[in-house]
């Protein structure tokens, strides 16, 4: 009946025209003063949630790995990005957060970050050497469902925890933030917030083909063999703990790419993005948009954070949470697919009216899918 | 204001002590000088006539009168001292220059005079002409002090306390006797000692003596000292012995050092045990902390496969039950619910304040099941095959119960007021257990039995076993399993409400209560075994008592904290379904 309930019905046509829409006319429309910086800044911090909202589907959506640790992989690569943002403030002596805890010259972990490509490696490297440190302590002694998803929020929590100690000459509480220039561009420059609206576009492009090619492939089809009976793959002959570390360690880097383009648009990074509840929210936008797509999160990211944006100023903001846990508390219980998955529930039902009006046989109606594939 | 005369009451049993330091007083040579010096004063009468002769005498004098009580200070001689120093004693001048004190009495006129009354005897003051005297005490100045005085008054008061019938008074007033090591203070401790009964004052004393021996001229006294404090280890002395280390190794004297450093090793060694004590028995408080919050979590999680998002908010919920209980017990409270303000009234019972936990308690898991039936009937029970979907809506429920909370009660922390009884504490051997950490245990074992007993031995229990096991089976042997899976979810929302009033007793209450808690209970309930109620308890008291000793060898709190959550992930490498597992044939 429905062999593949969570793959993307979205045509490539209209994915094409999305992306020239966001990479190209949006930029044009900012330049030539039909959208306001303002805007175009907000959509910049929309698509890098986007980002980590594949990041997200492409765990739990895919491989049926629920990780409430992908706020730490996006944190930890905006904390590169932000490293070497510290390092070109250039100027006198160090930072206040080195000189508040004694110190006076720079720790030798920070001085290699004054290259760009340093740090690009460093932002693939350390969420990526993380990601598969822990994936396979997780993966091998077969961790799965519930337990992998509180493990990874006790790891997010740790690190969390670590962060927010002065000592650790990562910034403390306030974190990194005052930054001035990046490849020598001033960030203040409008010039320059739209060069990174379009890197980031072009990255959520990328990785949106990425993921729609590995999705795609054999490999994607294990990966969606293992979320729904993760035994039979593994009786099958194939080391289903290999497959989930790969897929654990691409979405790790994939997140931590999100975030290192976050931080020099939002112009902070601290702690506080990796606490417990950043990463739940991240998964309340991939519910909401549609898991198991690889559209439907982006949709979800964007949506949600750009109605919370416009809700959470102002005489609205004491209802936000009210509204965000409810709308989430709806979605789980009656819109399984999000809302890229609305078409397809809407033609189930009318062809379930259709059918029952044909045939007085109402107990041949299938079950809805969800139900079935869940473990 | 009235100052009537005050007539302390001397208690029978302190009599004989005062008696008999008396008598090593006036045998002591410096008191004999002083009763010398004194001899021309010649000052006798009732404590009151004393007092107000000294109060009059010349300055030189009356350090000398004062210096007379040490041979007698009665508590009564405490209050008259405590009186001329806070300022009440004021000196009238006659016309023809007698100076008299007197004390204010009745309040005061429109001109803000006073009558008065004659220190001596307590009878009105009357002037030459026999009409009343009244005097303003903003312009009359109060009988004055010097330092000189005060450093006598001081003496008699210490010596008044050493003799106090209150025991643990009488025990601080010996532990700060030793203070100064004066070495002429040795007579009157060692008398004192012969009369002790308390064996805790004894010991102070034991302490005080040895201490001040430390000072002594003689070296073999000196190295006794040094010996009798390396028995009794008592940690006061710690940096005096070490202050006595540093100066026999400077005079070279091998004997006095050999004892020193023994006596210091012996305390050392005792203050070690005592920090692996109190270690291990913080470690069991914030175990069993964990275990109260991990309980509820147990069943719902653990029984259930639920996995409840709002257990820490069902936890607040019960914290603010405790408060609004608490308030209505005593004076009412008011809360502005959605902007409307909205007032209690309170049924200002006379012991509320510590009556109010035993309504509490039962009030608090009765909202917090009901809450958790209301969750389990909208939304958990559409949940059931959907575990990680369960992990998503609960999180939603928590985070619009947040922000009810916030609207009813603020966003701002709430105070519980905790019964007066659970602020003491209770020492042992130099270990102290507080009272609330030991009432924090009680609960802990309390709430065990209770869930046992519901568990194992009622009806309900066993129908939840059931369930929880086969729940096809069960309901083919016609278990309404709709309702008994209602009732477990109520159960464990109640054993959460239970937590909440457990940490308004030992925290502030606020919306985001629940918070501090989530990751910790649920690392307990993953680490004991999904399903083992033996398991939540003992990885809850392992965590616990893990957490201390690792903050306690670190002392750092938050890199043990880290620490404990990797050892956690290790230890899941070890055993991945956690302590105990639950055996089962069944595949995922």
């Amino acid at each position: 009946m429905n062999p593949q309930p969570f793959t993307s019905r979205v045509h490539t046509p209209l994915l094409i025209i999305a992306a020239v829409f966001l990479v190209v006319v949006m930029p044009v429309l900012n330049a030539t003063g039909f959208i306001s910086d303002f805007t175009l800044g907000n959509w910049g911090k929309y698509l890098c949630y986007g980002i980590l909202a594949i990041s997200i589907d492409l765990l739990w959506g895919y491989t049926g790995l629920l990780s409430l640790g992908q706020a730490l992989f996006f944190t930890l690569g905006g904390y590169m990005m932000g490293m070497h943002l510290m390092r070109m403030i250039g100027g006198e002596g160090v930072p206040t957060f080195l000189s508040m805890v004694g110190r006076t010259e720079w720790p030798s972990f920070f001085l290699p970050f004054s290259s760009f490509p340093f740090a690009l490696l460093m932002i693939i490297l350390v969420p990526g050497l993380l990601a598969y440190v822990f994936g396979y302590l997780a993966f091998r002694s077969r961790i799965k469902g519930v337990y992998f998803s509180i493990l990874t929020q006790a790891l997010t929590y740790g690190a969390a925890l670590l962060f927010f100690r002065n000592e650790l000459l990562m910034g403390g509480n306030n974190g990194f933030t005052d930054f001035r220039t990046l490849l020598g561009f001033s960030l203040r420059d409008d010039g320059t917030k739209r060069g990174l609206y379009i890197a980031t576009a072009i990255l959520l492009v990328v990785v949106v083909a990425f993921c729609k090619w590995l999705t795609g492939s054999r490999f994607g089809l294990i990966q969606r063999a293992i979320r729904d009976s993760e035994n039979r793959v593994l009786f099958s002959g194939y080391a289903t703990a290999n497959f989930k570390l790969f897929i654990f360690v691409i979405s790790a880097v994939i997140a931590s790419f999100a975030g290192a383009l976050f931080v020099p648009q939002v112009g902070i990074i601290n702690p506080s993005e990796m606490e417990t509840g950043k990463s739940l929210e991240a998964v309340v936008w991939v519910a909401l948009g549609g898991r198991g797509t690889i559209v439907g999160p982006v949709v979800g990211a964007v949506s949600v954070n750009a109605i919370k944006s416009w809700a959470s100023s102002g005489a609205t903001a004491d209802y936000w949470p009210l509204m965000l846990g409810g709308a989430f508390v709806l979605v789980v219980l009656f819109m399984p697919k999000g809302i890229v998955g609305i078409p397809g529930q809407i033609a189930e039902i009318s062809a379930r009216i259709k059918r029952n009006r044909n045939q007085a046989a109402p107990d041949q109606a299938p079950t809805p899918p969800s139900q079935a594939t869940d473990p | 204001m009235i100052y009537l005369p005050i007539r302390l009451p001397v208690m029978r049993s302190c009599i004989g002590l005062i008696t008999l330091l008396a008598i090593v007083l006036l045998t002591s040579p410096s008191l004999v000088r002083a009763q010398d010096a004194t001899a021309p004063a010649a000052i006798s009468g009732t404590v009151r006539e004393i007092i107000a002769a000294a109060v009059v005498a010349e300055p030189a004098d009356q350090k000398q009168i004062i210096s007379n009580f040490k041979t007698n200070p009665s508590p009564e001689v405490v209050g008259w001292l405590d009186k001329w120093k806070e300022g009440v004693i004021f000196i009238h001048e006659a016309e023809d220059g007698t100076a008299t004190a007197v004390l204010l009495d009745g309040s005061a006129a429109a001109d803000g005079s006073f009558a008065t009354v004659k220190l001596s005897d307590g009878s009105p003051m009357l002037a030459a002409n026999g009409s009343p005297v009244r005097i303003n005490p903003k312009e009359v100045d109060f009988a004055d002090t010097n330092s000189g005085l005060r450093r006598a008054m001081k003496e008699v008061t210490d010596l008044a306390a050493l003799a106090d019938p209150d025991p643990a008074k009488r025990i601080r007033a010996i532990q700060d006797s030793s203070i100064g090591q004066k070495v002429e203070k040795l007579p009157s401790l060692e008398a004192l000692k012969a009369m002790e009964k308390n064996p805790e004052a004894l010991r102070a004393l034991d302490v005080a003596i040895s201490i001040i021996k430390l000072k002594s001229p003689t070296r073999e006294e000196r190295i006794k000292a040094c010996n009798d404090l390396a028995k009794i280890k008592p940690l006061s002395a710690r940096d005096i012995i070490k202050s006595v280390l540093t100066e026999a190794e400077a005079a070279k004297d091998r004997e006095l050092i050999a004892a020193a450093s023994n006596a210091l090793a012996a305390i050392d060694s005792h203050i070690s045990t005592i920090n692996a004590f109190g270690t291990a028995f913080r470690g069991l408080s914030l175990g069993s902390v964990l275990l109260v919050v991990a309980i509820g979590l147990a069943i719902t999680f653990g029984l259930m496969g639920i996995i409840n998002m709002a257990h820490g908010e069902l936890i607040a919920i019960g914290a603010y039950t405790t408060y609004v209980i608490q308030n209505l017990f005593v004076a009412g409270l008011n809360l502005s619910p959605f902007g409307k303000s909205l007032s209690i009234p309170g049924l200002n019972l006379e012991s509320g304040a510590n009556l109010y936990f035993i309504v509490a308690l039962p009030a608090s898991f009765l909202v917090a099941a009901l809450v958790g039936l209301v969750l389990e009937r909208s939304v958990i029970r559409f949940l059931y095959r959907r575990p990680l979907e369960s992990l998503l809506a609960t999180w939603g429920i928590s985070l619009v119960l947040q922000q009810l909370m916030k609207f009813i009660f603020g966003a701002n922390n709430v105070q519980v007021s905790s019964p007066s009884w659970l602020s003491g504490n209770w020492t042992v051997n130099d270990i102290v257990f507080g009272w609330n950490r030991v009432f924090v245990i009680g609960f802990a074992v309390l709430i065990i039995v209770v869930t046992w007993l519901v568990l194992n031995k009622t009806s309900l229990g066993l129908l939840i076993r059931a369930v929880m096991q086969n729940r096809n089976m069960a309901a083919c042997m016609g278990i309404r399993t709709e309702r008994v899976n209602m009732m477990t979810f109520a159960f464990g929302c109640g054993l959460a409400g239970l937590a909440g009033a457990f940490l308004s007793q030992i925290g502030n209450v606020g919306p985001f209560l629940g918070q501090t808690y989530i990751v910790d209970s649920f690392m307990t309930v993953v680490v004991g075994g999904v399903g083992n109620i033996l398991g939540t308890v003992i990885s809850a008291l392992g965590i616990g008592m893990t957490d201390q000793a690792l903050q306690q060898y670190l002392g750092n709190p938050v890199i043990g904290k880290i620490l404990v959550l990797g050892a956690i992930i290790l230890f899941l490498q070890w055993r991945p379904a956690g302590l105990f597992v639950t055996r089962s044939r069944s595949l995922d």
